[in-house]
């Protein structure tokens, strides 16, 4: 499994932002994050302790619809349990996320994003850090399938989505926390607790509570954990904007 | 610093990265926050005293110990959002005024901050700058208020002295401003506040004393760093060159804030960008 | 807001002198534009354009659907363009503010109106289906000179742009893969570019693709559509002070210059990425095809 690919701080008026290529989807997201911003005209809905999260997904080649107002949903939930509101300077502010899909197929009209939701998480994550906004903890996601004859397939393309049996995102906290479990399709529990094993490990990479030498073999299938790879994406640009410093030192 | 550590939001702060010092509180910057660990120590003998709190990083970065002031904080990215922070130094812009105060812009799309009338060095109701929109002033951040949505204040004087301190505080006449990143605003703050003489510079950085050798027989310039990444330059001594000094200077310090130049290479662009605005050294 | 903040007035003076002894600020001559970068990527159709630090990703896409009652013979074409919170932290995500409104219009003047794509090859069946090519304009990064950007953005994107295949059989449409059949690139009739100019000092000084900050201290701008022929398809100067005809008569040869350096820069790409195509040959096709 090729590892997906990230650059941060890829825009200059953005306060923060990321480009996001995933290998097996083919999609390539840019992220960008304005905050603290004020959000002029929305004074009223504003929480007052806390900070206001806007995303706002724009697809590549076709108008916005119902499908991307369901997904900005979604991330909005799972950022908001990630995002300290209440640091300095962010209450009563807004976190603005812009996510583009700027390569790749798009997704047809009115069709769930399940497929691109990981994709669209991990450029969120990214340009959140670019932009510095106080988190309490990372996260990563990962998208399965899983076919009639119960096989579960990691990061499926649009159309082995679409035969699948179900298709499940899920996304956990760098602590181990479970935040965000969308599936869509007919399953049973053991195939989602399969599915929730097999998305750990992509994720985590750590040990799973069943050693047994199925399992194992997963493990090596699915090479580096993802957490690995984003967090060397962000060590990666912390060592290029301190070049100075850790020269000098 | 032998190898920088970086950290992700939600990772602990190891405790050899701590300063040993523990007779000072310790204090804690940006990006870092204290936690109560939820869960009861580890199950060991030996360390009764285990730690209850651990601090964890909140943004991503280096982690950055001051030993000295017993400090402790994470230089995160450099094209950050400028977020007010008692007493940085900054450039800000009148938006419009009202009986007691100028409201002035310090970010972009950002609440207005306000500016005292009477917050000058020397000024009284009669003798207060006459300011408009669209004047800059060099500014304190004086305070940030209390509680979320507090308006921050800023001040051209220090109020326990009366006087413009540290000096050049005040309104901001002529001159040009150019936009940089926070992270190359603190840089250029550091650089340019020491005296010592070093080879390397401070924070990386020989621009500043370079152009300043370059322009002297020119007439030299002022220069304020403000740390919301704005810098204001003036040149009006140098009589028929100083636009084009003005400009060189902006476009040496945006060059080397979006590329990231060693002192050799700043020293080397600080001579072409003169040698092509056909400015004499 | 959905305004980008004001000048201060140091900056709106400077900008103003310095143009006065012929300098700007990045250290450009009056009708210099910035280094202009055009990329292509996988897709066909997805161009990327780097004009100084302003930066677009342009998609074209292509999909079937009946064309409208009154011109039955017509295929569609579509810009669309959402300033996004993306470009700039001034525009809000969601509402059209001005400089939208204003820029899709020019866009649709210099390229739909000019006929640049002939809509009529959209055609497969008479009132029944056709073509709808629609280019979607992302604004990455914003400083200045959105027009010309986008322009070169989707010039590039249609003449890069290949739809499948589709023929007519027993009254059926059938659409081809792209890996079934070698894909069809579009009609492009002429190719017009937008160039803008920027006044100050009371029409004095005029300079070509400005930055942001220069935008905002300018007087008034003067667009130009015209292709490489020289034939101009769209002049206009909405807004500002008044400016003289004759800027008009000596910046159109400026524009037309700048039309030919910009057009020969999109043609370089454009063959540089054929060749590396070619040269992936067949066998990147079928992969491609593998993924998706």
């Amino acid at each position: 499994m090729v590892a997906p690919s990230a650059t941060l701080s890829t825009l200059n008026r953005a306060d923060g932002s990321a480009s996001y290529q995933c290998p097996s989807t083919g999609s390539n997201i840019l992220g960008s994050v304005n905050a603290p911003v004020e959000l002029p005209g929305r004074r009223d809905a504003l929480k007052p302790e806390d900070a206001t999260i806007e995303v706002f997904v724009k697809p590549g080649t076709a108008p916005a619809g119902v499908g991307e107002r369901y997904v900005e949903g979604i991330i909005k939930t799972l950022l908001g349990r990630v995002i300290l509101g209440r640091e300095k300077g962010y209450p009563r502010r807004g976190v603005v996320i812009t996510l583009a899909v700027i390569g790749g197929e798009s997704v047809g009209r009115g069709d769930p994003y399940l497929v691109l939701l990981p994709a669209l998480l991990h450029t969120a994550l990214l340009a959140l850090l670019s932009a510095s906004v106080p988190l309490s903890m990372t996260f990563s996601a990962t998208v399965l399938a899983v076919d009639a004859s119960g096989q579960i397939r990691r990061e499926p393309s649009a159309e082995d989505a679409a035969t699948a049996q179900s298709v499940h995102v899920l996304a956990f906290s760098s602590k181990g926390h479970l935040l965000l479990n969308e599936s869509q399709g007919s399953f049973d529990f053991d195939t989602w607790e399969k599915v929730r094993q097999r998305a750990s490990a992509i994720c985590h990479g750590t040990q799973l509570v069943s050693a047994d030498g199925d399992v194992a073999m997963v493990e090596d299938v699915d090479g580096r954990p993802l957490e690995g790879t984003l967090r060397e994406t962000v060590e990666d640009q912390v060592y290029r904007d301190y070049n100075w410093k850790i020269n000098a030192a | 610093m032998s190898s920088p550590l970086v950290l992700l939001p939600g990772d602990e702060v190891p405790s050899e990265y701590l300063p040993a010092s523990s007779s000072a509180p310790l204090r804690l910057g940006a990006g870092l926050r204290l936690l109560s660990q939820p869960h009861p120590t580890t199950t060991s003998s030996s360390s009764t005293q285990a730690p209850s709190h651990v601090l964890t990083a909140t943004q991503a970065g280096i982690l950055s110990t001051d030993t000295k002031r017993n400090a402790l904080s994470i230089l995160s990215f450099p094209h950050r959002r400028y977020i007010p922070t008692a007493n940085d130094l900054v450039i800000a812009q009148i938006h419009h005024s009202s009986p007691d105060y100028f409201h002035c812009m310090i970010t972009p799309q950002a609440p207005h901050a306000v500016l005292g009338q009477l917050s000058f060095e020397g000024a009284t109701k009669k003798t207060r700058p006459m300011l408009k929109q669209g004047d800059l002033v060099y500014a304190r951040v004086l305070s940030i208020g209390l509680g979320a949505g507090a308006e921050v204040e800023l001040a051209c004087v220090n109020p326990a002295t009366g006087r413009a301190e540290p000096g050049g505080l005040g309104p901001l006449n002529g001159g040009m401003v150019f936009d940089i990143s926070t992270g190359m605003a603190s840089r250029l703050m550091r650089a340019s506040s020491s005296t010592g003489e070093q080879q390397d510079g401070v924070a990386g950085l020989v621009v500043l004393d370079e152009l300043g050798k370059k322009l002297e027989k020119a007439g030299g310039f002022e220069i304020a760093i403000g740390r919301n990444g704005k810098v204001w330059v003036d040149c009006s001594n140098s009589g028929d060159v100083a636009v084009k000094a003005t400009v060189a200077i902006g476009r040496c310090l945006t060059t080397i804030d979006e590329h990231d130049l060693n002192p050799a290479d700043q020293k080397k662009l600080v001579s072409r960008v003169l040698r092509e605005l056909k400015i004499e050294v | 807001m959905n305004k980008e903040a004001p000048l201060s007035i140091a900056e709106r003076d400077f900008i103003l002198n310095a143009l006065r002894e012929d300098v700007r600020l990045d250290g450009r001559a009056a009708d210099q534009l910035r280094p202009l970068k055009v990329s292509f990527g996988e897709e066909y159709g997805h161009v990327k354009v780097q004009l100084g630090r302003t930066s677009l990703v342009i998609r074209v896409s292509a999909e079937v659907t009946k064309p409208h009652e009154d011109r039955p013979f017509d295929g569609l074409f579509t810009i669309a363009m959402e300033l996004t919170a993306m470009g700039s932290p001034a525009w809000d995500n969601g509402r059209q503010g001005d400089l939208e409104t204003y820029v899709t219009n020019v866009l649709d003047r210099v390229i739909r109106h000019s006929n640049a794509l002939d809509t009529e090859s959209l055609c497969i069946v008479k009132g029944v289906s056709c073509w709808s090519i629609r280019a979607d304009v992302h604004v990455t990064d914003y400083d200045g000179n959105l027009i010309d950007g986008a322009c070169i953005g989707i010039m590039a994107g249609l003449q890069h742009f290949r739809r499948p295949d589709a023929v007519v059989k027993d009254g059926q449409v059938i659409v081809y893969g792209l890996d079934q059949r070698v894909p069809v690139a579009l009609n492009i009739t002429h190719k017009p570019l937008a160039v803008t100019f920027h006044t100050f000092d009371e029409g004095k000084r005029v300079i070509l693709d400005a930055t942001r900050k220069e935008e905002q201290a300018a007087e008034a701008d003067v667009v130009f559509g015209l292709n490489n022929a020289g034939d101009v398809c769209f002049m206009s100067k909405f807004s500002g002070s008044p400016v003289d005809a004759m800027v008009f008569v000596n910046k159109t040869s400026v524009a037309l210059d700048k039309v030919k350096e910009i057009n020969a820069i999109i043609d370089k790409a454009l063959q540089a990425d054929l060749a590396m195509r070619a040269k992936k040959g067949m066998a990147e096709e079928s992969r491609a095809e593998n993924d998706r």
